[in-house]
């Protein structure tokens, strides 16, 4: 059986600025293994997600068995291996906001937009999550448009926003 | 490393201090139940099972990860300690699918033993039957998710041993499983060296060579720590 026991290669590019940004980055740590969550930070940023490609290269530069950064990334919610789309709209279902209606709010978009909680629309314009409690329980039911935070909120009012949102770009 | 008094279910013991409750014991000849412990390896106390009473201390601590201090009063053989234990092992049992009778290490799987040495002879939680996968993608050896009880010893000592890293942990909660790689097919790791160490630190019949049948596995767990002294000696 043939094994590849150097590294196996990445496919990027290496004239992607996002890929000499992550190289600027690493070099700045030193290639310590101990940096890979900073590393990561930076590629989720970079890239809006982590690809693959991505992941086998920060393995091959950090020395780090390919397992270990999938364990890292998988461990933690912040990163992810998926594209979230160019929008996204969280929409939180905590005690307080499922009390408020935080249904009727999914309700409204999943239907509105064609996609799921979890999903990205096929044009990658708008991903729809739902989060446990975002700390916001005063503001019941609360939705996280890209970081902005849209306090006691209805169905045709969180469409319409998300709509302005989406035609702004 | 100074000498230090530990008391032990009521027996006065003498030992060096640095060590753990696991390793008194040990060689003590006091009987402890043990799965993610492996001789050679770190432990983590992942398992719970060798959980043990301490004067003065609220909650249960794992043997295998707690050292001992001068006068410590243990206790490894309450009523309390044996119910845990119990609820541990059915819990085992009822998170993968746990089948012993078509199991490749039927009689040879220390999750059987330690089913056995609790008298475990029903289970009263609900079984959750996830969906798991068999990677036979390996040319010699399967890896069986529905019999992984996590308790990384393949992972540890493919890291710790081997250097190799090959095997990881992905997800969380009910979702944790074992990983090759990036969550790719075993037989095309770009890291595993076919060493075949994580097959015999798998205490159940998880990790299996695919030349054995039904209850013909035998496995040297005990060749893990062997082979640590003695690369201790190269260093």
């Amino acid at each position: 059986m043939k094994r590849p026991f150097a590294n196996a290669s990445s496919g990027l590019s290496a004239t992607d600025p996002r890929v000499k940004l992550l190289d600027t980055r690493m070099k700045k740590e030193n290639f310590r293994p101990d940096a890979l969550i900073e590393i990561l930070h930076a590629a989720q940023n970079a890239y809006g997600y982590l690809p693959m490609p991505v992941l086998q290269h920060i393995s091959n530069k950090l020395h780090i068995p390919p397992a270990r950064v999938f364990s890292t990334v998988t461990f933690y919610h912040f990163f992810s291996l998926k594209s979230r789309g160019d929008h996204t709209c969280l929409v939180c279902t905590g005690t307080a906001c499922y009390v408020k209606g935080a249904q009727q709010l999914l309700d409204a978009v999943e239907q509105s937009f064609g996609i799921k909680a979890g999903e990205v629309s096929a044009d990658n314009k708008l991903g729809l999550q739902v989060a446990r409690c975002i700390g916001a329980c005063g503001l019941a039911p609360a939705v996280v448009i890209d970081e902005e935070v849209q306090a006691k909120t209805d169905g045709h009012q969180l469409v319409a926003i998300i709509h302005e949102k989406l035609e702004a770009l | 490393m100074p000498i230090i008094t530990v008391y032990i279910n009521g027996q006065k013991i003498l030992t060096e201090s640095g060590v753990t409750i696991l390793e008194v014991c040990k060689a003590n000849n006091i009987p402890m139940l043990t799965l993610c412990h492996l001789k050679g390896l770190h432990d983590i106390g992942a398992c719970r099972l060798c959980l043990v009473e301490i004067e003065g201390v609220n909650r249960l601590l794992s043997g295998c990860t707690t050292q001992v201090a001068d006068n410590m009063i243990i206790r490894t053989d309450t009523d309390r300690i044996k119910r845990y234990q119990r609820i541990t092992v059915e819990l085992f049992f009822a998170e993968r699918n746990h089948v012993c009778a078509v199991c490749v290490a039927n009689g040879n799987c220390e999750l059987q033993q330690a089913g056995y040495a609790v008298g475990l002879d029903h289970i009263r939680y609900p079984f959750l039957y996830p969906e798991c996968n068999v990677d036979t993608s390996h040319p010699w050896f399967v890896m069986d998710h529905n019999r992984c009880i996590m308790c990384t010893r393949c992972v540890r000592v493919c890291t710790q041993v081997e250097g190799a890293g090959n095997w990881g942990v992905m997800n969380r909660g009910h979702d944790v499983r074992i990983i090759s790689d990036f969550n790719t097919p075993w037989g095309e790791s770009i890291t595993c060296t076919d060493c075949g160490k994580c097959v015999h630190a798998c205490p159940t019949g998880a990790i299996w060579p695919k030349a054995v049948a039904q209850g013909q596995l035998t496995k040297y767990p005990e060749m893990i720590g062997e082979l640590v002294e003695k690369r201790k000696l190269l260093q």
